[in-house]
């Protein structure tokens, strides 16, 4: 489908939207955690787009980094070497993983990005953290307002919020397009099409997401049908993965991804005052394995397998990224003996080096499933 | 080359840590309740309020010490736990996982556990992990990260107070868990005595200064133990009161770890727990460790009479939880101060937060200092892709290059 490709080419810092706004004398900020209050960002009429590295080796970043380091932030600071973020007017990290923590040191250092921001974020949701979150993002609000000279009301805010809330409930209609089968939507059209509403503005993508939503239910070219997966795991910036796994004939159905369902699923309160209402909903979203609650997620997992009629799991975790390696065995154990699930765990680099092997084991479960 | 060993520490395992064990093991016959901590937690609340605090990183290292923590981190292995994970949470999660001939009769189980996010993940998601196990209820202090690495004095306000808040919740949970109200007068007791050991122990730093210098890294790694495990008790300040008597003997008579030293180092992050040997092979080259980062981020001066606000500080301004640019001033420090020549940076497989950044410290360093720094890819506890002939190979061949 044409709608499907274009939000595809869309995952791009070259994509017309980013050019355009960047046209318009506008700033574009770049963000890795899915915890960036972007309302915030796109309230002061700034561009927040997910900063999302690349499937190229890091050659530049194999010179400040050993190979025992997240390859997901390896290669985001690989492309900021290389001049491929220069786009960029600054670049916000979210105290999330120390992987993210301490490769903000080599951005600092090491690029010519030097216009940074580090949020603060708490790691649990208490009444107290989000005291402290939202004594955070109003810090934020103050430096965004004078690096960029802009204005940041509440109104804006609202308005903000609106547009994004929008945006959380169409996605989710997308993902309700895979509860059928075939799904209407293949796990691979979904990520691009959440990958794409992080890199252009968006009320454009709610515009895409409307037309999609139209013109899908009479889409001809269905998914292929296979053995319906869950895929867990952190950060997917591509497709990739997802292909390779629709190509051994699973068909992914659902995911527990910050590039996916965590990134959209729970929205912001729309009544009362704006920054607490962003403060609450980040600390309170279904949480990424950093975050004390933990354990929600594993909720949500269940859940999602649930609506979606999952038959099999497959959790993903980036080679040395600890907080989802601890999680691992836990989430695993907990499907395989509550829910009677079958799981594999795999480590992965996201250069998807080592891809040849990834593959037999995809393959090898995805057999097992369809026995 | 002749080497006088120091008096204050002869049987130091046996005396100290030994019995560490024993307590925390009866005191759960006893009733009383048991807390796994994590390091750069406020230990001075648990001390005050009775409760035995066991250190599962302290464990980890003594299993690396006997060269018993790589079948354990196999067994974690073998539970689905990554081998690109800390080789101390790996190390102790095994330690659950069988029970049979581990060292002190294994760690003692904790009633509650306690860990903040000051250090790293790890300390997160291990407690959360043996949390799950132990069905024991984990109490996690959050703690901003110290974005400009300011210093105690300089730190934002809401910093503070979002520290200092979660203390009451701490003291609540342990109320209710132990039965036992925390005593103020006791707390404040509890930190005068932390202070005291403090400042003792950064005299025993000082002695480090001199020329020789009469204790080297396999003392301090060792004697580091009071302030890292139990600061506010008599036990420490009495301890380090007599290290410092007798290292004050050895500097008015000249004697040093090292008769003639070539060369003084700075130690950064951990040692090779399964290979200390690695310190006196390095006094046998005339290199004396003078200082390690681990020695310096456990002091701090605490004001009794703001017993909260003053832990906040301090552990808000702990170089763990700051920016690289905390620890590349606290090496730089270290390397004026001592008068070293060389730095040591060992990394550790599993440790993002002292691997990351290495490149950028070392650079650092000898733009301040004019010192140069030779990394080490190794791992404290976990020997299996260790090569000790590359290791030695590596350290000899940089210590030539020193002046």
């Amino acid at each position: 489908m044409e709608l499907l490709e274009q939000f595809r080419a869309l995952i791009s810092t070259e994509n017309k939207f980013i050019k355009g706004w960047k046209h318009q004398n506008k700033p574009v900020l770049g963000y890795a955690c899915s915890y960036t209050p972007e309302e915030i960002i796109y309230a002061g009429e700034i561009l927040p787009i997910r900063v999302l590295g690349s499937l190229e080796p890091p050659k530049l970043a194999d010179v400040y980094l050993p190979v025992n380091v997240c390859s997901f932030a390896k290669s985001c600071f690989n492309k900021a070497l290389k001049g491929e973020y220069r786009l960029l007017d600054g670049y916000v990290v979210s105290n999330s993983c120390d992987n993210q923590n301490k490769t903000y040191d080599l951005w600092r250092h090491c690029t010519a990005i030097h216009r940074t921001f580090f949020i603060n974020t708490p790691h649990s949701a208490t009444g107290n953290a989000i005291k402290f979150f939202y004594q955070e993002l109003e810090r934020f609000k103050e430096w965004l307002t004078k690096e960029f000279d802009v204005e940041i009301s509440d109104e804006n805010l609202k308005h903000a919020i609106g547009i994004f809330n929008e945006n959380r409930r169409l996605l989710k209609r997308v993902y309700e397009l895979r509860k059928r089968s075939p799904p209407l939507v293949s796990g691979s059209e979904a990520l691009e099409i959440v990958l794409s509403s992080m890199m252009i503005p968006k009320d454009e993508h709610n515009k895409l997401l409307r037309a999609l939503l139209e013109e899908i239910k009479s889409r001809e070219d269905l998914p292929k049908r296979g053995a319906r997966l869950l895929v867990s795991g952190s950060f997917m910036g591509n497709s990739e993965l997802f292909r390779l796994i629709e190509s051994v004939g699973g068909c992914v159905v659902a995911d527990d991804l910050c590039t996916g369902s965590r990134y959209f699923w729970d929205l912001v309160k729309e009544d009362g005052e704006p920054t607490m209402a962003i403060a609450e909903r980040y600390l309170c979203k279904i949480p990424c394995p950093f975050m004390y609650s933990s354990e929600e997620r594993f909720k949500h997992v269940r859940e999602m397998v649930k609506l979606f009629d999952v038959e099999g799991v497959l959790i993903f975790s980036i080679k040395s990224c600890d907080v989802h390696s601890f999680d691992a065995p836990l989430l695993a154990e907990e499907l395989r003996e509550n829910e009677g699930l079958p799981v594999s765990c795999l480590e992965w680099e996201h250069s998807l080096s080592g891809i040849a092997q990834l593959r037999t084991r995809i393959e090898a479960f995805i057999e097992i499933l369809e026995e | 080359m002749s080497q006088r060993r120091i008096e204050t520490l002869r049987g130091f395992y046996r005396n100290y840590v030994k019995p560490s064990y024993e307590v925390a093991h009866k005191a759960r016959e006893e009733g009383k309740l048991v807390a796994w901590v994590a390091s750069t937690f406020p230990v001075e609340i648990i001390l005050a309020m009775d409760i035995i605090p066991v250190w599962p990183e302290s464990y980890a290292s003594l299993c690396g010490a006997r060269r018993v923590s790589v079948p354990l981190c196999e067994l974690a292995e073998r539970k689905g736990f990554s081998k690109d994970l800390c080789s101390y949470p790996r190390c102790v999660l095994g330690s659950l996982f069988n029970g049979e001939n581990l060292p002190e009769g294994g760690i003692p189980r904790p009633d509650i556990l306690v860990a903040s996010t000051c250090a790293c993940d790890t300390h997160l998601k291990w407690f959360q992990v043996a949390s799950r196990i132990f069905k024991k209820p984990l109490f996690l202090l959050d703690v901003p990260y110290n974005v400009e690495s300011a210093n105690a004095e300089n730190l934002p306000d809401y910093y503070i107070q979002h520290y200092v808040s979660q203390l009451e919740d701490l003291i609540s949970l342990l109320e209710k868990h132990s039965g036992i109200r925390l005593d103020e007068g006791k707390l404040r007791k509890t930190l005068e005595l932390s202070n005291r050991a403090s400042e003792l122990w950064l005299k025993v730093q000082d002695y480090r200064k001199e020329v020789p210098a009469p204790m080297g890294a396999r003392e301090a790694f060792s004697a580091v133990y009071f302030i890292l495990s139990i600061p506010g008790t008599e036990q420490a300040v009495d301890f380090y009161e007599r290290l410092c008597g007798e290292l004050e003997q050895m500097v008015k008579q000249g004697i040093g770890v090292v008769e003639d030293e070539k060369y003084r180092l700075v130690w950064d992050n951990l040692p090779l727990w399964f290979d200390l040997q690695m310190f006196p092979y390095l006094r046998s080259l005339g290199a004396v460790v003078v200082a390690e980062t681990f020695s310096h981020v456990w002091t701090g001066s605490l004001d009794p009479s703001k017993p909260y606000e003053s832990l906040a500080r301090k552990h808000l301004s702990n170089m763990s939880n700051c920016t690289i640019e905390g620890r590349i001033n606290l090496i730089a420090g270290l390397v004026r101060d001592f008068r070293a020549n060389g730095v040591i940076l060992p990394t550790n497989w599993g440790c993002r937060m002292m691997t990351i950044g290495e490149t950028v410290v070392k650079r650092k360093i000898q733009e301040m200092t004019g010192v140069s720094s030779l990394i080490l890819d190794v791992d404290s506890t976990d020997w299996r892709n260790y090569d000790e002939y590359r290791v030695k190979t590596k350290l000899e061949t940089y210590l030539k290059t020193l002046k």
